[in-house]
């Protein structure tokens, strides 16, 4: 938060950044066309090729990005260790393959229910929040969603979600005119789209009064109190904005995958949600999504060159990373810029003969 | 003495086996300033910590206006009026100067959940927080990370932290604690400045005599979690229990 300056800088200045890599996003898949001698409108039309596959992966670094990027509103802002975030993201997942197949609801009812459900698991893990601190809110955050990682592959309920299998099948029941096979162009500007939204709006959040109480919290808990701050209720509308975020991620990742594994909802996808912020930089929101892209592709590329030993390599590469760049990508440059215009200053102080 | 503002009733903190607080009943009188001193480990701290709702007593009862406000959370005080600064100097560290004090002034306001604007668009804060900022020096540090001030200038920052909100009344643990000598008039002065002329209630908590016996309108005197004497400065001065217990040979350093 800074003081207001008298002169706002221009629309263009203040979002050059954001419209220069949303328009590359969109040119993006016409690119590997045009490489591929492929023209637009058979890119448009998705009938598959390299553009096609491409396009599928990105997708899938949009809907972790969104995933990591809700993370980092609870952990890096709000500063609520949870590693409960999985459920966050699998309710959505698994929440919308049933509704989709076994209730047989239209996506939009869909999209409703999946709504509804997020904000009621946020108030399940509100409801420890006054109890547990710190590392015990994420010990009994873990519990509540190692309980749920139980339940969806209880043979019990297997004809719901696929058991230890995986729900398959859901995405193909998504309209055909937003499908992710018929017209993979089309959903992958709607997941870009999806993201983009869910970036402005917390980021908007951040620099709200709500978000300055949310960054007091995390900063020094007892004193936001002291001011006069209940931050129960300030973690608990992180929790409902975050899980809204990470649920609606879900429902995109059924929406786009043949088939929904336990994976999304083991301890292992949150821990995926850390490495994609810690690599990005905490509490920067443009960190999150960046450590998606680069979690994402990665793993995609390492595996394709060196199979088996890909794993390692990409561990790694995490330590290393977070060795050399502990405050993420986004973070050390934020700091390098800081330094840069601290030293600006001193400069001028020396040329003016002013402060210092 | 003026009516009770703020009164306690046989406060008891025990921590462990020690009586940190033992049996208090003091009155603190509206528009006064009124010290409390004592040497270390007396239980001053803890008894401010009783009446901020820091800490909850483990017998005894505090009185707002009239108000049992012993179990009142604390996050609620400030919203009565009562606002609270620490001895050890308890900040924001990372965010800006200016943004520990804007935060402190939109605690009151009742704008905290507006998330669709920015923070930045709430004049009625940042302008509070400029003026305050004014008043304690601070000015032309807003925009430096609060660990990135002296200390002398971080207890400043405490102490606009509770003046922005404008309460009633002001609880101030040793706000003077650790700056350089020649910082504690202006700071005094400061403290003065606010309570007189306005109806500001202060209860102050300072190891500085001068300071003391000058700008008190009461003092009580604790040792070992009692109360020891209490009085205007002149009482306290003449009284021979406290000297003998405590004050004799700081006093005689003091003016007069
Ligand atoms: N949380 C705690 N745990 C253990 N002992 C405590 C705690 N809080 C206070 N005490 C003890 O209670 C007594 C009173 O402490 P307090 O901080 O209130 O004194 P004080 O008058 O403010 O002293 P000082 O002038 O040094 O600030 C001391 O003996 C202190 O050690
Ligand atoms: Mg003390």
């Amino acid at each position: 938060m800074t003081e207001a300056s008298p002169k706002r800088p221009n629309f263009l200045t203040r979002h050059g950044m954001l419209i220069f890599v949303v328009t590359l996003a969109i040119l993006f898949p016409f690119i590997v066309g045009l490489i591929e001698g492929q023209s637009p409108a058979t890119v448009i039309a998705s009938e598959g090729g390299n553009s096609k596959f491409l396009m599928g992966l990105a997708v899938e670094v949009f809907i972790l990005a969104l995933f990591a990027l809700s993370y980092d509103v609870l952990l890096g802002i709000t500063g609520l260790l949870s590693f409960g975030h999985q459920m966050f993201f699998a309710v959505g997942a698994y929440g919308s393959g049933i509704m989709l197949k076994s209730l047989g609801w239209s996506l939009p009812l869909t999209l409703l229910g999946i709504l509804v459900l997020a904000i009621l698991q946020a108030l399940l893990f509100g409801v420890v929040l006054p109890r547990v601190h710190g590392i015990t809110f994420a010990l009994v955050t873990l519990g509540i969603a190692s309980m749920f990682w139980i339940v969806i592959q209880s043979p019990d309920v297997g004809d719901w979600t696929g058991g230890d299998v995986g729900l398959q099948g859901a995405s193909s029941l998504v309209p055909a005119w937003i499908n992710t096979n018929d017209h993979r162009f089309r959903f992958y500007l709607m997941a870009l789209a999806v993201l983009v939204l869910f970036y402005l709006v917390f980021r908007r959040i951040v620099s709200s009064p709500t978000g300055a109480v949310m960054v007091a919290n995390r900063e020094n808990q007892d004193r936001a109190l002291m001011l006069g701050y209940n931050t129960l209720w300030f973690k608990m509308f992180a929790l409902v904005i975050t899980s809204i975020a990470a649920a609606i991620a879900g429902m995109l990742w059924t929406m786009h995958q043949p088939i929904v594994t336990p994976t999304v909802a083991g301890l292992g996808w949150v821990v995926a949600a850390l490495l994609m912020v810690l690599m990005g930089g905490i509490g920067t929101l443009t960190g999150a999504i960046i450590g998606a892209a680069m979690f994402r592709l990665l793993s995609f590329y390492l595996e394709r060159w060196f199979g088996g030993g890909a794993s390692l390599m990409l561990g790694v590469t995490y330590v290393l990373l977070v060795l050399f760049l502990p405050y993420g990508i986004v973070g050390t440059w934020r700091l390098k810029q800081a330094r840069v215009s601290e030293g600006r200053k001193r400069l001028v102080a020396l040329v003016t003969g002013k402060g210092g | 003495m003026t009516e009770a503002l703020l009164r306690t009733e046989n406060l008891t903190k025990e921590v462990g086996a020690l009586v940190a607080v033992d049996d208090v009943s003091i009155s603190i009188g509206a528009g006064t300033l009124h010290s409390v001193i004592g040497p270390n480990g007396a239980g001053k701290t803890t008894l401010l910590n009783l009446l901020s709702g820091t800490l909850k007593p483990t017998e005894g009862r505090v009185y707002y206006k009239g108000d049992d406000i012993t179990r009142v959370p604390v996050y609620d005080m400030i919203h009565r009026g009562i606002g609270r600064s620490f001895q050890i100097t308890n900040i924001f560290p990372f965010l800006t100067v200016f943004e520990n004090v804007r935060l402190a002034a939109q605690a009151t306001g009742s704008d905290n959940f507006k998330f669709w604007r920015t923070a930045a668009s709430f004049p009625d804060y940042t302008t509070r927080a400029r003026s305050v900022l004014e008043d304690v020096g601070l000015a032309d540090e807003s925009l430096i990370p609060a660990n990135a001030l002296p200390h002398g200038d971080q207890r400043k920052l405490e102490l606009a932290m509770i003046l922005a909100p404008n309460p009633d009344v002001l609880l101030l643990d040793e706000p003077t604690a650790g700056m350089a000598s020649e910082q504690v008039p202006e700071l005094v002065d400061l403290i003065s400045r606010i309570q007189a002329g306005t109806d500001k209630t202060v209860v102050l908590v300072e190891h500085n005599m001068n300071v003391v016996m000058n700008a008190s309108d009461r003092i009580t005197v604790m040792n070992h979690g009692s109360v020891l004497a209490e009085g205007s400065p002149s009482d306290i001065a003449a009284n021979e229990v406290v000297q003998e217990a405590y004050l004799g040979s700081l006093y005689e350093e003091g003016p007069e």
